[in-house]
């Protein structure tokens, strides 16, 4: 009986070796599998065998099975390889287009993730502003020497103006938000600049402050730290100074190592090793006052940064002036 | 300011290392712009201060680094003067309340002569030209005290002499050889109607010291700071003299100033004089008191200081103590520190001099305040990915048009424009995203570009009843070589109120600006929320976002229908001139079982529309689609005199 299972078997590995295309193929596997089968119709027999010879003889019939159907599966993907027509994957294709964020925009959500983390959030301003919001509340009235820094842009003078820095934020917010309350500002700033490689009349500023009970010059420093490992990276050593600002008291500036030179200085540092990065401190008490707090009671702290001079590092722009005249090819 | 070392050494130890120095200096506020070296001498140039009016000198850069490191200031030789009421030829009469303090005295038979070497090299190491001998050493001794001060050739000058304000059309040369047109806001020393100088800022030409000058008389005065500034800046006079006077100097330098230059005068034998000055000064300045809490002081500045740190750091900036008890010191400010004046001033002084280092980095681990951002500015990064999921890239432009797209500015007659424009590009605020977004697509297409998708998010600013208004728009311009740009654009453009779960506006054929041809408004919710139109090859969408703020349709999901549609095909025969978009709503508003209305094809005036039948609640029959058929065909035809074609 065995014996006529062996002639099955290599009845059919001559049928497959021989076979020319699938349809051939499948057509051997129907005489042997089918309901009909030839294989199909020998197993049948099993019911014939004593008890005892059972098992072997299902185990004989399952080994020629499986050698037959794994012959079968391996002349299929012979036969598949052979009649596979001509196919030109290298072809190149007419892509779609897709869309890209401006890389000001794609800085300014990055570094507002990471103050959302630390419980701010986002706020704006109009960019045309009056002196009051832009310096008189800011503890910075006419004739204050620090005004000399910003030559504004009148729409008409002295009390229309477009806003200088986005602290004219801070003095909104002060008017209208009630603490605790922590916020950045990203925007859009003017002054009167000729304009070359790294000053343009437009500019960007980043901003955040913070009023609450308990704020303290150690929080400043922590949130910006944080802010600093976390956009810049670990290792840059942060080199954190007293610096005057009218907006604020005790001021900070804060500087980056140049990694330009390796702080050995260049014409990026100025040779100074150190790249100025941020400006800081706790909101003056006569800002504070402005608005009807105490001092003593409640504290703020304020940041600010030019955005323009990071989003060139970031993108390797060296003319301020590519970033904001369609200059920007996207693929 | 500069600061050659050599100079700065004669007042005060400097450690060996000059990178040591200039760290310090640079931590407790005094940042290193550079280091120079001319002539083999190290100059520091420091950063300027705009409150620190007493660190534009040497001697108050010594003071800090006296402060750092807590050596003490050698002293400054000078000469006693007693104080009086007349002098010999020159009768002052101060006629402003703007000058704060003044001293003047008479030098005779001065010896004009080459500078020695120890004051022309300290001049030229610092950047200020050697005249002569006197000129020269009125430079050094600003430049060592902080206090300017002018010369004048006392025979050039007539007795009475008088410090007021100018008449307006006054004029007056200086010795830089400029003419100035003063005005009535500006302070003069001047004899009778002739103008000596400009007060704080320049003298003029022909009444200061010459090579033959036999007497001078010296002055040094203390000015209202805010009447210099505008001064300095009306005539441009950044001159060392302007610089230091717009700041808040102390008014008892004057006196000490003119004590060591007499010290000079006499040391070298330059000149002969009493040592009597004519003095003016009104109202007296003496220290200041300020209480300093020592809770407040850590509070603000997160440290944990003891008393006796507080004290020492008070005696290295020689702020004297004058009273104390368990919570409080009150301090002595010295004049030169006309910055430190609040208590907040006085915590600055002392954790930067404690160090900015030993500040601990806390985290803001308070209690996390609630999140505030407004729904507008979630709305614009919403509508940036939006704009960018359909393909389009982003522009970021100036708010200026140029002068030359002028006439594309959509309400000419509200221009908001600067009156001190840096140039003729910066003049005028947009009034609309389209000319820059133009600008940046002639770009593209210079480039052989063929593809124009780019937007911008940004504001336009216009006059409105004498008002100015911000309005945040997002503009799309559009050109391909596609045979039906505008079908391209606006599938773009609906895709794009798709993504940001806004409904599809209604298009509006409307003549808005001859600027544009085939244009457009769109409508949502019977609200007008934008325009649209073409200007020679490209296409141009406008949006106000605030038109769109929160229609978004959140958190809105369909799920597939249990009973399958009803699905044929309509071809009618549409008189021309009449809106698809019409024909296509009016089928619609014929029964609420009509879902998709789809055009297929247009063959001439046939136009083949796909149209769906569904209901939710079972599938429906042959004859309820007849039915709704028939009214479609019957409305059609009454509407717009469409018939069907089979």
């Amino acid at each position: 009986m065995q014996d006529d299972l062996q002639n099955i078997k290599n009845q059919a590995i001559a049928q497959i070796t021989d076979c020319k295309d699938l349809k051939e193929l499948e057509q051997v596997r129907i005489d042997l599998f089918g309901r009909n089968g030839k294989f199909t119709l020998y197993s049948k027999e099993i019911s014939k065998v004593s008890p005892e010879q059972k098992k072997q003889f299902g185990i004989i019939l399952n080994e020629v099975k499986n050698t037959l159907n794994k012959l079968i599966t391996e002349k299929k993907n012979d036969l598949k390889i052979v009649i596979r027509e001509w196919f030109d994957p290298t072809i190149p294709p007419k892509k779609h287009k897709i869309g890209n964020l401006h890389p000001t925009s794609i800085v300014i959500s990055e570094m507002t993730e990471i103050f959302k983390n630390m419980g701010f959030s986002i706020t704006e301003g109009p960019e045309i502003e009056t002196d009051r919001y832009n310096f008189e509340l800011l503890n910075l009235p006419m004739d204050h020497p620090a005004r000399s820094l910003q030559d504004v842009l009148y729409i008409e003078e002295p009390e229309i103006l477009l806003r200088s820095h986005t602290s004219s934020v801070e003095t909104r917010s002060l008017q209208k938000l009630k603490p605790p309350f922590r916020v950045v500002v990203a925007g859009k700033c003017y002054r009167f600049e000729n304009v070359n490689a790294s000053n343009n009349a437009m500019f960007y500023q980043f901003q955040g402050f913070a009023l609450q009970k308990g704020l303290s010059m150690a929080e400043l420093k922590g949130t910006l730290f944080s802010f600093i490992k976390s956009y810049f990276g670990e290792d840059r050593k942060i080199r954190y100074r007293c610096k005057y600002y009218p907006e604020v008291e005790p001021g900070v500036g804060l500087d980056l190592d140049c990694q330009f030179c390796n702080q050995k200085g260049c014409s990026v540092c100025k040779g100074r090793g150190w790249i100025e990065m941020l400006g800081a401190g706790m909101i003056h008490p006569q800002i504070l006052k402005n608005f009807g707090y105490n001092p003593k009671e409640i504290s703020g702290f304020a940041f600010g940064m030019g955005l323009d001079r990071i989003v060139m590092d970031r993108f390797k722009i060296k003319d301020i002036r590519n970033l904001y005249n369609g200059d920007i090819k996207y693929q | 300011m500069k600061i050659p070392l050599n100079w700065l050494k004669q007042i005060v130890d400097l450690p060996s290392d000059v990178k040591k120095l200039t760290h310090d200096l640079t931590m407790v506020g005094h940042m290193l712009d550079k280091i120079e070296v001319i002539n083999g001498e190290i100059i520091l140039d420091l950063e300027l201060r705009g409150n620190r009016a007493d660190c534009y000198s040497i001697l108050g850069i010594a003071r800090e680094v006296s402060a750092i490191y807590g050596t003490k200031l050698k002293n400054l030789p000078i000469i006693d003067i007693k104080k009086v009421n007349k002098l010999q030829n020159i009768n002052l009469k101060v006629l402003t309340p703007l000058v704060k303090n003044v001293e003047i005295i008479e030098i005779k038979n001065i010896k004009i002569e080459k500078s020695p070497k120890w004051l022309s090299s300290k001049l030229t190491a610092y950047g200020i030209e050697t005249k002569n001998n006197i000129i020269d050493l009125t430079n050094y001794v600003m430049i060592e005290t902080g206090e300017p001060m002018h010369a004048f050739d006392l025979e050039k000058i007539d007795s009475n002499l008088e410090i007021r304000l100018a008449k307006t059309g006054e004029k007056i040369t200086t010795f830089t050889d400029s003419a100035l047109n003063l005005t009535n806001n500006d302070l003069v020393w001047a004899n009778n109607d002739t103008v000596l100088s400009v007060a704080g800022a320049i003298g003029g030409k022909y009444h200061s010291v010459s090579n033959s000058t036999k007497n001078i008389l010296l002055e040094a005065a203390n000015y209202d700071r805010a009447n210099i500034r505008r001064t300095v800046y009306r005539h441009k006079l950044l001159t060392d003299a302007g610089i230091r006077h717009e700041k808040e100097l102390d008014p008892n330098m004057v006196g000490f100033a003119i004590s060591r230059f007499l010290y000079f005068i006499k040391k070298y034998n330059w000149g002969e004089f009493k040592t009597e000055v004519y003095s003016y000064y009104p109202k007296k300045i003496n220290p200041w008191k300020i209480n300093l809490n020592y809770n407040y002081l850590n509070k603000l500045s997160g440290l944990n200081l003891e008393t006796n740190e507080i004290k020492k750091v008070l005696d290295k900036l020689q702020f004297k103590i004058v009273e104390k008890n368990k919570e409080n010191l009150t301090v002595l400010i010295p004049t030169y520190r006309t910055d430190v004046k609040l208590e907040e001033d006085l915590i600055e002084e002392i954790i930067r001099i404690y160090g900015y280092d030993n500040i601990p980095a806390n985290t803001l681990s308070l209690e996390i305040p609630k999140n505030i951002t407004p729904d507008y500015i979630l709305q614009e990064e919403r509508l940036r990915n939006s704009a960018v999921s359909i393909g389009f890239d982003e522009n970021i432009s100036l708010s200026f048009i140029k002068e030359k797209y002028l006439s594309l500015q959509v309400n000419k007659n509200n221009n908001v424009t600067l009156i001190n424009p840096p140039s003729p590009e910066t003049k005028y605020l947009r009034s609309s995203l389209f000319p820059n977004l133009l600008e940046s697509a002639k770009k593209i297409i210079d480039d052989r570009g063929k593809l124009v998708q780019l937007f911008e998010v940004g504001k336009i600013y216009l006059k409105d009843k004498g008002k100015y208004v911000e309005k945040r728009k997002i503009g799309f311009i559009y050109r391909s070589n596609n045979k039906n740009e505008f079908i391209y654009f606006k599938s773009l453009v609906l895709s794009f109120f798709d993504k940001a779960d806004i409904n599809n506006p209604l298009y509006i054929s409307d003549i808005l600006d001859l600027n544009f041809t085939n244009s457009y408004k769109l409508r949502l919710d019977k609200q007008e929320i934008g325009w649209g139109g073409k200007y020679g090859e490209f296409y141009y969408a406008e949006i106000d976002l605030d038109s769109i703020l929160n229609k978004e349709q959140k958190y809105k999901i369909n799920l597939w229908p249990k009973y399958p549609p009803q699905i044929e095909d309509l071809t009618l025969v549409i008189p021309e001139k009449t809106y698809i978009g019409e024909v296509i709503s009016a089928v619609k508003s014929v029964n609420q079982l009509i879902g998709k209305v789809e055009l297929t094809d247009i063959y001439e005036n046939s136009y083949t529309f796909n149209i769906e039948y569904q209901s939710e609640n079972h599938t429906l029959t042959d004859k309820e689609v007849e039915v709704i058929r028939t009214k479609i065909l019957s409305s059609l035809k009454s509407k717009f005199g469409i018939n069907c074609n089979g």
